[in-house]
C-alpha cells in the first residue's frame, strides 16, 4: 500500500473548505413589527461556517472549543448527517454523512448534553431494547455491550426505573449506554457533561477515556468544561465566528497563549498597593496575598523590583492557570494561527 | 412475486410496535378520557339524528332513520381505525428538533411512524368494538347489517387504503413545519377541518350542496370515512365501488411521491434546532 493511500485510510474525518449558511427571517420588534414581518419578511444570511478544514485520524480524541455560536454544534450536526453543508467537502469513514446510509449510521453516535433519546415515560431498558432492534445488534453482542457499558457507567440499578424519575446525571449516563450499544466507531459529543455534578462529570470522563482506548474509537467533543478538555483531549480545534483559529496540541496552545506569569506576593505589612500596579496587573487582592500578572520576559525584573521596594514576606512565580487561558480562548481572544 | 421483509427488519418494527404499546399504557388516563370523549360524541350525534328523523318514514337526502344511524354508528368504528394515531406528534417533533433522534438511526422515518400508528390503532379499535357493543345495547339503533360478502371485503379493503391515505395526509400536513416551525398546529387544524367536512366525519357528505360534493370528490378526503361507510351500506354498485377503490390507490401513489419530494426538501432546510 502506498503511503498516500494509507494516510487516506487512516483518516476518520475529512473536512475541506466546509461552508454552512443559514437563512433566517428577522422579526422586527413589537406588534406592528410582527405584522410587517408576516407580509414582508426580512431575510438575513448567517455564515455559520466559513470554509473550515480539518482532518481527524482514526482513534483520535479531539476537543472542539470556542465561544457560544462559534459553529461547533453546526459542524457536529453536519458530520453526523443532520444538516446539509452549503458547500465544501466532507467525508466521514468514506461516507457522505447526509446520505444517511444505514451502514454509516450504524458506525456513529451523536450525544448531545441537552437532548435525550430515552423514552421519557418508560424505563431505560425499553429504549435499549428498541435500539438493539434498530441497530440490528445480534443478541450476544448486545448482551456483551450492555453488560460492559452498564458496569462502566454504574447504572445497573437504574435500568428499570422510568426515565422521568432519574436525576440528570443518572439519565445522562443511561443516554451514553443507549448511544453506544452499537459500539460506534465515531462519537460526536456535544457538551456531554453539561449540568452534571462533579462526581458524575468525572464518571463520564473516565468512561470516555476508557471507551476511546478500548475500541479505538474516534471522538470529537465540544465542551465548555475545562476539565473535560484537560483530561481527555490531546489535540484541540479552536473555532470562532465560523473559522478555525487554532488546530493543534492543547499543551502547545497553552504555552503559546501563556504570555504572562503570575507573581504571588505575601506582604509582611500593609502597603500602598497602587504602586504595585506600575509593575503589573493586579489580578487578585486578599491581604496579605497579592497576585500580580506580568509579561513573561519581564518576570525577573519585576520580582527584583518588588523585593526591593515592598515589604515582602514571601514571593512565588507561577504559570497562569490553564483554566484562565482556556477561558480567554473561549472569549475569542486573538490567537496566532496554528500549524 | 412478493418479496418478504428480512427477519431483522421485522424485528426492528416489531420492537417499535411493542414500545409504542407500552407508551400508550403509560398514559392510561389520557387514553380512557379520549375514549370517553368519543362515546359522548356518538351519544350527541345519535340523539341529534334521532330527533331529526323522529317522524317514522321520514327520508332526507336519501337517508332514512336506519341508514343515518348506521352511518353514525359506523363512524365510531371507522374513526377509531382511520383517525386515531400518534403521527400527530411528527409536526411538534420537527419543530422542536427531536426528529434528529430518528434521523441519526438506521430506520425509516415513515415506516417508524406508521408502525407507531398501527399500535395506537389496534388499541383504539379494541376499545371501540367494546364501546360500540355497549352503545348498541343501550341505544338499540336500527342497525343495517351488510350480508353481501363482496361488499364486506371491499369495505375492509377501503378501510386499509383509508388508513394509509390518512397517514400520508398527516405526514404531508406536518411537513410545512420544516419551514415554519412555529406554525405547526395551524396546518394540522386545517387538515382536521377538511376531515370533518370533506371526509364526512360529522355528517355524510351527500347531504352537502352538489357543487361542494363535486369539489369534495376531487380531493382525497371522502376516501377516508365517507366512502368506506357507504361501501359498507351498499350504496354504490359494483363498478362504482371499484372505481372509488382505484381512486384512493391513485391518491396514495400521488401522496407517496409528493411526500418523498417534500421530505427531502424539508431535510435540506432542517435546522436541527432545539438547543
Amino acid at each position: 500500500m502506498s503511503k498516500l493511500n494509507k494516510e487516506i485510510i487512516d483518516e476518520a474525518i475529512i473536512v475541506e473548505n466546509l461552508v454552512k449558511n443559514f437563512e433566517v427571517t428577522e422579526k422586527r420588534p413589537g406588534i406592528s413589527g410582527s405584522l410587517k414581518s408576516l407580509f414582508n419578511p426580512k431575510k438575513k444570511v448567517i455564515n455559520a461556517l466559513k470554509r473550515i478544514s480539518f482532518h481527524i485520524k482514526k482513534g483520535e480524541l479531539v476537543g472542539f472549543i470556542g465561544p457560544n455560536g462559534a459553529g461547533k454544534t453546526t459542524t457536529l450536526k453536519i458530520l453526523s448527517g443532520l444538516l446539509y453543508p452549503t458547500s465544501g467537502y466532507v467525508q466521514v469513514l468514506t461516507y457522505d454523512p447526509w446520505d444517511r446510509h444505514s451502514a454509516y449510521l450504524k458506525q456513529i453516535a451523536l450525544v448531545m448534553g441537552q437532548k435525550n433519546q430515552l423514552w421519557w415515560d418508560l424505563p431505560a431498558q425499553e429504549t435499549l431494547e428498541l435500539n438493539r432492534a434498530i441497530y440490528e445488534i445480534p443478541i450476544r453482542a448486545y448482551k456483551e455491550s450492555l453488560d460492559e457499558l452498564v458496569k462502566l457507567l454504574e447504572v445497573e440499578k437504574l435500568l428499570s426505573v422510568p426515565v422521568r424519575r432519574l436525576s440528570l446525571g443518572q439519565r445522562m449516563r443511561l443516554e451514553f449506554v443507549a448511544a453506544l450499544l452499537h459500539r460506534p466507531k465515531i462519537l460526536f459529543l456535544d457538551e456531554p457533561t453539561i449540568g452534571l455534578d462533579v462526581v458524575a462529570q468525572q464518571k463520564v470522563r473516565d468512561f470516555l477515556f476508557e471507551y476511546n482506548k478500548k475500541n479505538q474509537a474516534t471522538i470529537l467533543l465540544t465542551s465548555h468544561n475545562m476539565e473535560d478538555l484537560l483530561d481527555l483531549a490531546k489535540r484541540v480545534i479552536v473555532i470562532d465566528k465560523g473559522e478555525i483559529i487554532y488546530d493543534g496540541d492543547l499543551k502547545e496552545l497553552i504555552s503559546h497563549f501563556a504570555r504572562e506569569k503570575v507573581i504571588k506576593i505575601y506582604l509582611s505589612k500593609p502597603t500602598d498597593i497602587k504602586r504595585l500596579e506600575e509593575i503589573g496587573k493586579i489580578k487578585k487582592m486578599d491581604f496579605p496575598l497579592v497576585s500580580l500578572s506580568v509579561p513573561r520576559e519581564a518576570t525577573a525584573l519585576a520580582s527584583a523590583e518588588i523585593l526591593q521596594n515592598f515589604p515582602v514576606a514571601d514571593l512565588t512565580i507561577e504559570e497562569e492557570s490553564i483554566e484562565s487561558i482556556i477561558r480567554r480562548v473561549f472569549r475569542g481572544e486573538k490567537i496566532y494561527k496554528g500549524k | 412475486m412478493i418479496k418478504l421483509p428480512k427477519k431483522k427488519t421485522v424485528d426492528k418494527y416489531l420492537s417499535v410496535f411493542k414500545i409504542s404499546f407500552q407508551q400508550e399504557f403509560a398514559y392510561r388516563l389520557n387514553f380512557i378520557m379520549w375514549r370517553l370523549r368519543n362515546v359522548f360524541q356518538v351519544f350527541l350525534a345519535f340523539f341529534l339524528w334521532d330527533t331529526v328523523f323522529a317522524n317514522p318514514g321520514m327520508v332526507i337526502f336519501g337517508y332514512d332513520r336506519a341508514k343515518i344511524l348506521t352511518y353514525v354508528f359506523g363512524l365510531i368504528l371507522i374513526r377509531s381505525i382511520v383517525l386515531s394515531m400518534r403521527s400527530v406528534d411528527i409536526a411538534p417533533e420537527i419543530a422542536k428538533g427531536d426528529v434528529s433522534n430518528l434521523l441519526l438511526k438506521p430506520i425509516s422515518y415513515f415506516k417508524y411512524w406508521f408502525t407507531r400508528d398501527s399500535a395506537s390503532k389496534l388499541l383504539n379499535l379494541t376499545f371501540a368494538v367494546f364501546e360500540a357493543g355497549i352503545l348498541y345495547i343501550l341505544l338499540r339503533p336500527p342497525f343495517f347489517l351488510q350480508n353481501n360478502i363482496f361488499y364486506i371485503l371491499f369495505f375492509i379493503l377501503s378501510i386499509t387504503l383509508a388508513i394509509i391515505l390518512y397517514f400520508l395526509l398527516v405526514l404531508l400536513f406536518s411537513m410545512p413545519t420544516f419551514w415554519f416551525p412555529q406554525q405547526s398546529w395551524g396546518f394540522m387544524f386545517l387538515l382536521m377541518v377538511f376531515v370533518d367536512i370533506l371526509a364526512g366525519g360529522i355528517f355524510p357528505i351527500d347531504i352537502l350542496p352538489s357543487n361542494i360534493q363535486n369539489l369534495a370528490y376531487l380531493t382525497p378526503f371522502p376516501y377516508l370515512l365517507f366512502i368506506p361507510v357507504e361501501i359498507y351500506l351498499g350504496h354504490f354498485n359494483f363498478v362504482a365501488t371499484l372505481r372509488f377503490l382505484a381512486a384512493s390507490m391513485v391518491w396514495i401513489f400521488i401522496l407517496l411521491f409528493v411526500n418523498n419530494k417534500v421530505w427531502n426538501l424539508g431535510l435540506k432546510s432542517y435546522r436541527a434546532e432545539g438547543r
